[in-house]
């Protein structure tokens, strides 16, 4: 049976090195897993107690066929549990819930998919683009870092090869758009005509900051907005409902579950 | 060909037998259905429910948890569904799932208590109220009743009075003599105590200059607490006659034996859910290898057999 509902397995490192700033770790796994963009996995596996807690960290890939499979993280060096990750070598042991969480919604109806990763955000708009792709959808991404060096490998980008697609930005400008992501969006957005707005559906993982100001310009002009929040858990399952984001509903507002209800929110729901 | 002997491992709290002495601890199991994607919840001795009380509640702002040494800080603030739906959704399922399951509960006031007790009282398959007279995270949630003997005597006699399920109370380490707090449920009726609740704890972030919770203080757990909580297990076990049921930082069948060991009747696991799902079942086949592996037939053959 391929791993399609959460499942704490044990896995081994095939290999876990650096590209840049990120880390790129591929585990095998006693099965293969299904999983749709923007789902997660709470990573674990060093020994000891501290840290205590699992990590968060966006199912890149999966492969594999039954009774086999292998799935990929990609991760930046934030603190001390990543750190530990980052150290690990093929053959160690690594744990895993997965596949967690409600990912990106595809519409049935024609759309252009704006995907938009700021820093280490691209894990998880990647495997939209992988799913889009196949789907022969037409997507563009915004790709935001604060300097060259903090893009994404370029051979990692899915689709990356089509001309016009891809739009790295950096804050200093040494590469791509001199801006943030929301700057080169409302930029590509001030040449689009109506019809061509009207298409739009943006899905969005980066740092809060980013996803309000792009909620901000984008839902005003009524283009739909997916965000994929990062807050801080504890299971990843929603049984301790530490990690809850405020939403409002029907006027109402209340706490959900970011690793239960999302991470993927509609925009206009949350309370920025 | 002889037959290895299979330990019974049956655990009894009172009037309650369970099926072994592992249960999932109040607030880190979800309503327990969370967790059938993972193994078969009528393996576990009881799951306790996350804190319910008479109205939905929507707890603290976030951030809600923060991570620290071997351990982690919460202050959730409560946030469930209310009783009312935990009666009519959640209930009927985990009966239907088998397992056995304890309501745990709070209150604003000690009429808020009364209700939910009575509301839960006509669930047949229930099998114990876990009274929370300890979170630290809500005013209201208990701890102005919980942390003088008194205070607990008066909450836990009220709320004897509203039920006939057996009554579990469930006490905070932040008090002065836990033995005392332990009596103090007894003589007012309580069929076992159930210990410790989070201790209160903070973090700060040095360059922010501010508290990391919004509630500014949270409750902590995991690893970090297990000697505390076993010197009070230990002591409560001491001070009463009824049932001790011991939480605090178990992470292995090891952890769950030492609580035994001092006295504990059955134990809770709570923050090591989160890491490992299946941590609740592991540590039941890790406490039945032991017991086949040490020839212990029963659990009452272990528990409070600490040599000093
Ligand atoms: C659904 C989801 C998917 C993710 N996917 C990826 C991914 O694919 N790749 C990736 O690199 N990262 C991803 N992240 C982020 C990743 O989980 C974190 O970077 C990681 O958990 C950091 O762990 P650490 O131990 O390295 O850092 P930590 O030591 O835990 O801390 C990192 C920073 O956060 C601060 N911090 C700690 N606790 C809190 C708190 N409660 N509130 C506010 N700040 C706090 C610390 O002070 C520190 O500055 C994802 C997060 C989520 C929720
Ligand atoms: C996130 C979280 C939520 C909790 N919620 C409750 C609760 O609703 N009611 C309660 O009595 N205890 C609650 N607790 C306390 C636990 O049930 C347990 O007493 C405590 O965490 C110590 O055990 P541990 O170290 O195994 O986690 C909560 C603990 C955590 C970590
Ligand atoms: S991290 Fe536990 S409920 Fe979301």
């Amino acid at each position: 049976m391929p791993i399609n509902r959460p499942r704490f397995v044990h896995g081994k490192i095939l290999h876990n090195a650096g590209g840049g700033i990120f880390y790129r770790m591929e585990v095998a796994l006693p099965d293969r897993i299904e999983f749709a963009p923007g789902q997660f996995a709470m990573v674990s596996g060093w020994p000891g107690n501290d840290p205590l807690l699992p990590r968060p960290l966006a199912i890149f890939r999966a492969r594999g066929a039954r009774g086999k499979g292998t799935v990929e993280f990609v991760y930046k060096v934030a603190g001390r549990g990543t750190a530990l990750l980052s150290g690990l070598h093929e053959g160690d042991p690594i744990a895993a819930t997965l596949p967690l969480g409600r990912g990106f919604e595809f519409g049935g109806e024609e759309r252009t998919y704006w995907l938009l990763g700021g820093g280490v955000g691209f894990s998880t708009v990647f495997p939209a683009a992988v799913f889009l792709e196949q789907e022969r959808s037409e997507f563009e991404m915004f790709l935001g870092a604060r300097t060259r060096d903090q893009l994404p490998p370029r051979d990692w980008i899915p689709g990356g090869g089509l001309p016009g697609r891809v739009h790295p930005c950096t804050d200093d400008g040494t590469a791509g758009f001199f801006g943030t992501v929301t700057d080169a969006v409302r930029d590509r957005l001030d040449r689009l005509k109506t019809p061509e707005r009207r298409r739009l559906m943006i899905l969005a993982c980066g740092p809060r900051e980013m996803l309000r100001s792009v909620s901000s310009l984008a839902l005003p002009l009524g283009i739909p907005v997916q965000a994929s929040l990062e807050n801080h858990m504890a299971c990843g399952f929603g049984v301790c409902w530490g990690c809850v984001t405020e939403v409002r509903e029907e006027g109402k507002t209340s706490y959900r579950r970011v690793c239960k209800e999302g991470p993927v929110f509609d925009a206009r729901e949350v309370v920025w | 060909m002889t037959q290895a002997a299979v330990p019974d491992i049956r655990a009894r709290v009172g009037e309650v037998l369970l099926k072994n002495p592992v249960m999932s601890a109040s607030g880190t199991f979800g309503y327990g259905l969370e967790f059938t994607p993972f193994y078969d919840i009528s393996l576990l001795g009881a799951i306790i429910v996350k804190g319910l009380s008479l109205e939905p509640t929507a707890g603290n702002a976030p951030p809600r948890i923060v991570e620290t040494s071997a351990g982690m800080l919460n202050a959730i603030g409560l946030q469930n569904i209310g009783v009312e739906r935990f009666v009519a959704e959640v209930a009927p399922r985990l009966a239907d799932a088998g397992a056995a399951y304890a309501a745990n509960i709070y209150g604003r006031t000690i009429e808020e208590y009364e209700s939910v007790a009575r509301r839960l009282s006509g669930v047949p398959s229930l099998i114990a109220i876990e009274l929370n007279a300890s979170c630290p995270n809500v005013k209201e949630g208990g701890i102005a009743f919980g942390s003088t003997p008194e205070g607990l005597y008066g909450l836990t006699r009220r709320v004897r009075a509203a039920t006939g399920k057996p009554l579990w109370v469930k006490l905070s380490p932040n008090v002065g003599d836990i033995g005392a707090v332990a009596r103090a449920a007894e003589e007012a009726g309580a069929d076992a105590v159930t210990l410790i609740n989070t201790i209160v704890g903070m973090a700060v972030d040095h360059r922010k200059r501010k508290p990391v919770l919004s509630n500014v203080t949270g409750g902590l757990s995991g690893p970090a607490i297990k000697p505390v909580a076993l010197r009070m297990v230990w002591e409560a076990c001491r001070s009463v006659k009824i049932p001790v049921i011991g939480i605090g930082g178990i992470q292995s069948a090891e952890d769950a034996l030492e609580f035994l060991l001092v006295g504990a009747a059955a134990v809770q696991v709570g923050t090591a859910n989160f890491r490992n799902p299946n941590a609740c079942v592991e540590i039941v086949e890790g406490i039945r290898n032991f017991f086949i592996r040490e020839k212990i037939a029963r659990v009452d053959d272990y528990r409070g057999r600490l040599v000093l």
